[in-house]
């Protein structure tokens, strides 16, 4: 009895105080707002962590080792316009929104398609890209399919990347399909190389640069990506300000038209294709 | 016996060279079917790019993607097999200590690691427990404010202030699951020492203290040290479990490697080179400490 009259007792403290001391806080409840900005945080630091993982051309490593790709200049323009350093963190893409979320690192500047599922868990930006996604396919197991039901039958074996918008579009684009899952698209290209995928599906323009490099192998299917999605810089939730200033910095540089052309070089053309072998 | 036992056959019979020449043609028939049935481009030239490349501004050789993630996975072996073998003594000494209380602790951790899978182990660690370790120690925040020189020198034996937090995570997590082990270790080694070594130490009216560090330990060191560096092996080849969580360590590159190059073959025979250098090298110390320690046995 004692006990209990006691726990109510050190409770009721600890409720007024709590009550006392979030009253007297409210003013300064904006100050704080600022300063616990992920925008306030990056600038004191002087450096900005992105999170990101390789997609070929999004992101990928050099023959020396440095990080190239369209995704990688969009990430340095950043940090030069806000005047910090820059730190990629590689991380495997099926993770990437825990990473995200336990602050393993500031933003992901990946190529991250803009999903409703996705956005219940982070916010996204404008998009700075718009992607669809593409289908590939192997000349022999899957001959003379040219429309997506053609692969919508339970023999066929489709494969793509974990937690990718492209697993989700083969999913729903082709349900009855078998989806062959792996952590990197290099193991699912393998994998349909070997034969034992009938297609893939990746975001353009991977399957059309993989066609070319394997001409006798595999072809596409269909000449477009069969959606179209926008893509978004994920950021933590609740953070307005930090959100407010990268929107803002994609509509800069769309105007400027830098997009477009950084665009143009890793997409349309393959100039950059010697760095890497 | 004795004798027979040290004298080894080193005649041939033929049944050896049917079997040798049976094991050869195996290999020489699956690289004839990888070849020719899969089709795949074999493409090795880029390979020693990735492992050493030349470095203009500098003017030397310097270690690329590859020969990095290797260093890493050493720096992170080494790092995690410190912790590990402290967490263990200290472990090992509970399970075997008097006091009830420290035997339950000793015993749930060992039971705890030891039956999660690792991965799953990993994962928990890093995204929950970790994370908050690091944010309360403020770690992060304590690299970016050293100096450059400290900086170089903290590179040089953990990794990049950017990945630092991380390596560290990998260091906690890895030394976790291997302390389980080296607990068990530690347990039969001090175990293995006779009770009458105990009695005649108590008899002699030392405290549990002194028996611990002057008769039972130095006993029982010799006997844990050849297991303990077989454990050090286990981790090399435990560590490429933490590449799940973006450590930069050598599977992790190749994988990354592999990603952009799509070279899927060839990185993954020379990553699985690497580790196998690495790990038999050090086989063959283990050894060399087995035979040293069995030749100086009082």
């Amino acid at each position: 009895m004692r006990w209990f009259k006691f726990g109510s007792l050190f409770l009721s403290v600890i409720m007024v105080v709590t009550v006392l001391s979030s009253s007297g806080m409210a003013g300064s409840a904006r100050q704080e707002l600022v300063e616990d900005s992920l925008l306030e945080q990056i600038l004191k630091r002087g450096v900005i962590r992105v999170g990101m993982s390789t997609f070929v051309p999004w992101a990928m490593r050099d023959k020396e080792g440095n990080l190239i790709g369209f995704e990688v200049d969009v990430a340095n323009r950043l940090a030069k316009d806000m005047g910090v350093n820059i730190e990629f963190i590689p991380t495997k893409w099926s993770g990437i929104i825990p990473a995200l979320l336990t602050g393993k690192f500031d933003v992901v500047i990946g190529g991250m398609g803009i999903r409703p599922d996705r956005n219940l868990k982070v916010n996204f930006t404008i998009p700075y890209d718009y992607s669809g996604q593409s289908i590939m396919a192997h000349k022999e197991l899957a001959k003379g399919f040219n429309k997506l039901s053609d692969f919508n039958a339970p023999e066929v074996t489709i494969a793509a990347r974990i937690g990718t918008t492209a697993a989700t579009a083969a999913q729903k684009y082709m349900p009855k399909a078998q989806l062959k899952l792996f952590d990197d698209e290099s193991q699912a290209v393998q994998e349909l190389l070997n034969g034992r995928a009938h297609a893939m599906v990746a975001q353009a323009p991977l399957p059309a640069f993989q066609v070319i490099k394997n001409p006798d192998k595999l072809f596409l299917p269909l000449e477009d990506s069969f959606t179209h999605e926008p893509n978004g810089f994920a950021i933590r939730k609740s953070d307005l300000d930090t959100l407010n200033y990268f929107d803002n910095w994609i509509r800069f540089v769309e105007a400027e038209g830098w997009l477009k052309e950084r665009k143009e070089y890793w997409f349309g053309t393959r100039d950059w294709e010697d760095q890497i072998n | 016996m004795r004798f027979l036992q040290n004298k080894r056959n080193t005649r041939i019979a033929i049944a050896d060279i049917t079997f040798t020449l049976l094991l050869l043609s195996l290999f020489v028939y699956f690289v004839f079917y990888v070849s020719t049935h899969m089709q795949y481009r074999w493409n090795w030239s880029a390979i020693p790019g990735y492992m050493f490349r030349y470095d203009d501004s500098v003017g030397k050789w310097i270690p690329n993607l590859l020969m990095e993630g290797f260093f890493t996975t050493i720096r992170l072996s080494f790092w995690a097999t410190i912790l590990a073998v402290l967490i263990g003594t200290v472990m090992g000494v509970f399970r075997t200590s008097r006091s009830l209380f420290k035997r339950m602790i000793g015993r749930t951790y060992v039971e705890l690691v030891r039956n999660i899978p690792p991965l799953v182990l990993i994962f928990i660690f890093y995204f929950f427990i970790s994370d908050q370790i690091m944010t309360a120690l403020k770690v992060d925040g304590f690299v970016r404010s050293l100096s450059d020189e400290h900086k170089s020198i903290l590179t040089f034996l953990f990794a990049s202030p950017a990945h630092f937090s991380g390596f560290l995570s990998a260091i906690f997590t890895l030394a976790i699951y291997e302390g389980a082990y080296i607990t068990e270790i530690v347990r039969s080694g001090l175990e293995s020492v006779e009770k009458k070594q105990w009695e005649a130490s108590y008899a002699l009216g030392l405290s549990w203290q002194q028996q611990m560090v002057h008769i039972i330990m130095p006993q029982a060191v010799r006997r844990i040290l050849p297991p303990l560096a077989g454990q050090l092996i286990s981790t090399i080849k435990d560590s490429a479990i933490v590449s799940v969580i973006s450590i930069q360590e050598l599977t992790f590159q190749g994988l990354e490697l592999m990603a952009a190059t799509y070279l899927t073959f060839e990185i993954w025979i020379t990553i699985t080179a690497l580790y196998f250098i690495l790990t038999f090298s050090c086989s063959i110390v283990v050894r060399k400490l087995e035979l040293y320690m069995r030749r100086n046995d009082p």
